[in-house]
């Protein structure tokens, strides 16, 4: 089981940030410290308005393939469509791979349709 | 053979009863459409939704045996009990061509009726009516 090669209608990247700590003396000065080589925390938000019901199961299938929220695993260049710049840059950090942040939602518009709303943050 | 549909052969039948002293009715039928355009589409793409009819008639207040006139639909909203589910009306919006009858027919809510009198005027009635499921029958 593969995410599903579907193109959304919206989507939503939050790039994340590297793991660091900030400390600030009683001066007033601030030092940043590096506490990792990755950035992480990426997030995605991908909406797919008005699908088919079948269209919209793959997501509860993949979801269910990947234990919920367990397991990690890439995404289709589908997911990036209409996005001009490197796909690398919208997709998780290099060293990560997506999983999902949390179930994903289910909409029932009319029979047959639904829109479906999948949240996913980028794990090393 | 080819006719052009005129007031004239309009009818409007409510629970299988001609009405008599109709001026005027119209039907609106929509289709809701949902939006299918996906990211990188350069044209919008839709998928059917749900069917929705109503419309509306106007009826010169006649008083004839309370069936086939005016008072018939406004007995459906000017009630002292409330309106039930199962205060429905049977319409028939009708064009003849001689004896062939070109119907839409549905069920429907009396929605809002108005009707009053004015000097120099025929008491009239204009109803508006709503739609419930499907068209029960269409032969335009």
């Amino acid at each position: 089981m593969a995410f599903p090669s579907l193109r959304p209608t919206n989507r939503e990247f939050n790039p994340g940030d590297w793991p660091t700590k900030t400390f600030n003396s009683q001066s007033g000065a601030e030092t940043r410290i590096l506490y990792g080589t990755q950035r992480t925390n990426a997030k995605l938000q991908l909406g797919y308005a008005n699908v088919s019901d079948t269209n919209a199961q793959l997501f509860l299938d993949d979801y269910n393939a990947n234990f919920g929220t367990l397991r990690k695993f890439t995404i289709p260049a589908e997911t990036r469509t209409g996005w001009e710049g490197t796909g690398a840059s919208i997709d998780a950090p290099p060293g990560t791979q997506w999983r999902y942040e949390s179930p994903p939602s289910v909409q029932s518009i009319s029979p047959g349709r639904s829109s479906v709303t999948v949240n996913l943050i980028a794990v090393i | 053979m080819a006719k052009a549909y005129t007031g004239r052969d309009g009818r409007l039948l409510i629970d299988g009863v001609e009405q008599i002293k109709v001026s005027n009715w119209s039907l609106t039928g929509t289709l809701e459409v949902l939006d299918t355009t996906t990211l990188g589409d350069n044209q919008r793409t839709y998928a059917p939704g749900v069917q929705e009819f109503n419309g509306s008639a106007t009826l010169l207040y006649y008083n004839d045996d309370g069936r086939n006139d005016a008072a018939t639909a406004l007995k459906n909203v000017l009630r002292v009990d409330g309106v039930d589910a199962t205060d429905t009306v049977d319409l028939r919006l009708r064009l003849i061509e001689g004896a062939t009858n070109h119907d839409v027919r549905l069920t429907a809510y009396i929605t809002s009726v108005t009707f009053g009198a004015n000097v120099g005027e025929v008491s009239s009635a204009n109803i508006s009516f709503q739609g419930t499921g499907a068209l029960t029958e269409v032969t335009i």
